[in-house]
């Protein structure tokens, strides 16, 4: 457990790496690393299903695509940023034209780039127990080596979300970034389906498709709710924000979170849980803040007054029994409709199936969501055990307390004590 | 119609490895062995989800039974076709600045963008495909990008 809790302590700085390429474009609050896995993973989701791949590899598979990158960094292709000189236009020019190398020269920046990575990814996994070690690096591999179907099709999905990206940040001028992505993107896309989705960006963002354009209205509806997420990626927890915390974790940041807690947690073979099921739950649980924007428990309670605030803010809420079923039901039904009203466009089996994870999430239902949503106590937690390392006045115990109030499971109890152990 | 699979010859000899050392790897498991493969020092580290989990295994098998069926061997083209883009090209680009960009054209099985080589089915591997020297082409995406090919090259062959 020790080892486990250290290798999420490390992989959460993911959550604070912002991803190179939009730092070299100056993008301001750019997106995390985190926060770009989070949306790979839902697409890789929603677009594996329409080709039968197996979902619960495709999603373990985005979530630890870009593991490596917590000692390697976030690399963008060929490290073609080694090539700037500093110059601002000339630099400009270069990052909106893509990559000009040598064969030769691609594959020695490509072999180099893969070196490094295994080697980060190694040393980020070194003290994992053996299984979960090989299960991690086989996820890698199937992704860096293109090594099945789920592999190859988690690749380009990588890609597209990038480009997706890029079209939000800078729009569609030829002069502004977001079309330099294309060229990389063409390189890599070649599943027919996925081609197909990108002639649904071009229709969409750009408004003409070379070579003419065949509605596809399933695809349409999924770009659509994977632009709606999108906002995740820039929504601050706001358990964090009401405490003051700088650049805190997102929504999407902390979704990876649990995701991957879900996973490493989640396996053990006593709790018989389904796995796959698990991570889309993990990865459903709060799309509802698209509209609903983060709520805490809190939001019904705290009061104007600074001083009082703060006092509110030091425990856990405190509330009579009658008034946390009140504050309960009416946020059920605030975030069921604006999961229905995200969702809506999405093929039947699809919504239904979204709304059903969510609902068995929200009211434990299921074995899976009431293993998950105790971890998500501790998700919550091990973030403010995080903050309180870099700020003693960072107060931990209402979370302790929720912790304490919701643990029931083994799981949960040598989480307590490695935690307890870890963080004193 | 079952999708073909274009291999170079370095690519199907990969591919036939896998293959062997997959099947000497589920015939040692199904006989209750531990297969030395998996615990030799020298395994291959892509073959290692396979210590545990063994429908993996044989989906990947089964799989690669299917890759094998269905292999259309990447040849040279005749001497008098060569100065034209085909699977297993390696394309020189130039733009009109004088900057350079290449590609190697392979399979889906074979690609990877990040080595330079990409996919005949992905749009720049379409693009390029029965293309000349000095053709001008065009990649279609918003952005337009116009290259000029300066030169075709068989060297995986």
């Amino acid at each position: 457990m020790k080892n486990t809790l250290n290798f999420l302590i490390k992989v959460n700085k993911l959550k604070e790496v912002p991803k190179t390429g939009w730092v070299l474009m100056k993008v301001k609050n750019p997106e995390t690393i985190a926060d770009h896995v989070f949306r790979v993973a839902i697409a890789s989701w929603l677009l594996g299903e329409k080709k039968k791949l197996n979902i619960e590899k495709a999603i373990k598979i985005a979530l630890s695509h870009d593991l490596c990158e917590v000692y390697a960094g976030d690399s963008t292709p060929f490290f073609y940023w080694e090539g700037l000189d500093r110059d601002k236009k000339k630099d400009e020019e270069i990052l909106l034209k893509g990559t000009r190398l040598s064969k030769e020269e691609k594959e020695k920046r490509g072999k180099t780039k893969l070196t490094k990575e295994k080697k980060a990814l190694s040393k980020l996994i070194k003290s994992l127990k053996p299984e979960l070690k090989r299960e991690i690096l086989s996820a890698w591999f199937h992704y860096e080596k293109r090594m099945s179907k789920e592999g190859r099709f988690v690749k380009q999905i990588d890609r597209i979300e990038t480009l997706l990206q890029s079209i939000e940040y800078f729009g569609t001028q030829k002069n502004r970034g977001g079309t330099s992505w294309w060229e990389g993107t063409e390189e890599i896309v070649e599943d027919p389906l996925l081609l197909d989705f990108l002639k649904v960006i071009q229709k969409k963002f750009y408004g003409k498709v070379p070579g003419g354009y065949k509605k596809q209205k399933e695809l349409e509806n999924i770009l659509d709710f994977l632009s709606e997420i999108g906002k995740l990626k820039r929504t601050s927890r706001l358990y964090w924000t009401i405490r003051g915390v700088k650049s805190p974790e997102t929504v999407a940041g902390h979704i990876f979170t649990l995701s991957l807690m879900a996973w490493i947690f989640g396996r053990d073979k006593k709790l018989k849980l389904n796995m796959e099921k698990l991570l889309k739950m993990a990865l459903c649980h709060e799309l509802t803040a698209v509209h609903t924007g983060d709520t805490t428990p809190y939001d019904e309670i705290l009061p104007r007054s600074s001083k009082k605030r703060e006092e509110i803010l030091k425990r856990w809420p405190r509330l009579l029994k009658a008034k946390k079923t009140r504050i309960f039901l009416k946020n059920y039904k605030e975030e069921k409709k604006a999961l229905q009203k995200l969702t809506l466009k999405l093929k039947p089996s699809l919504k239904k199936e979204i709304i059903q994870l969510w609902e068995e999430y929200r009211t434990r239902s299921s074995p899976e969501s009431h293993f998950l949503s105790q971890l998500n106590t501790f998700a919550v937690l091990f973030q403010a055990l995080l903050y309180r390392e870099k700020d003693k006045r960072f107060s931990t115990v209402p979370l302790w307390e929720w912790v304490f109030e919701i643990s029931d499971n083994l799981t949960s109890f040598e989480l307590i004590e490695a935690m307890k152990k870890r963080f004193g | 119609m079952a999708k073909k699979f274009y291999l170079t010859k370095k690519g199907l000899e990969k591919i036939n490895k896998e293959f062997q050392d997959l099947k000497k790897i589920i015939l040692a498991k199904t006989k209750g062995e531990s297969p030395q493969i998996l615990h030799s020092e020298d395994l291959n580290p892509e073959y290692i989800s396979f210590r545990e989990d063994l429908s993996f295994l044989e989906t990947r098998i089964a799989e690669l039974e299917y890759i094998l069926k269905n292999i259309e061997l990447i040849k040279l083209p005749p001497k008098k076709k060569r100065g034209i883009v085909y699977l297993g090209a390696t394309v020189t680009l130039q733009e009109s600045e004088g900057q350079i960009n290449e590609f190697t054209i392979v399979g889906t099985l074979e690609a990877n963008p990040s080595e330079g080589k990409i996919s005949s089915d992905s749009p720049i591997g379409k693009m390029l495909l029965e293309h000349k020297v000095n053709d001008e082409v065009i990649i279609t995406s918003p952005i337009k990008v116009v290259y000029k090919i300066k030169k075709i090259k068989y060297g995986l062959l």
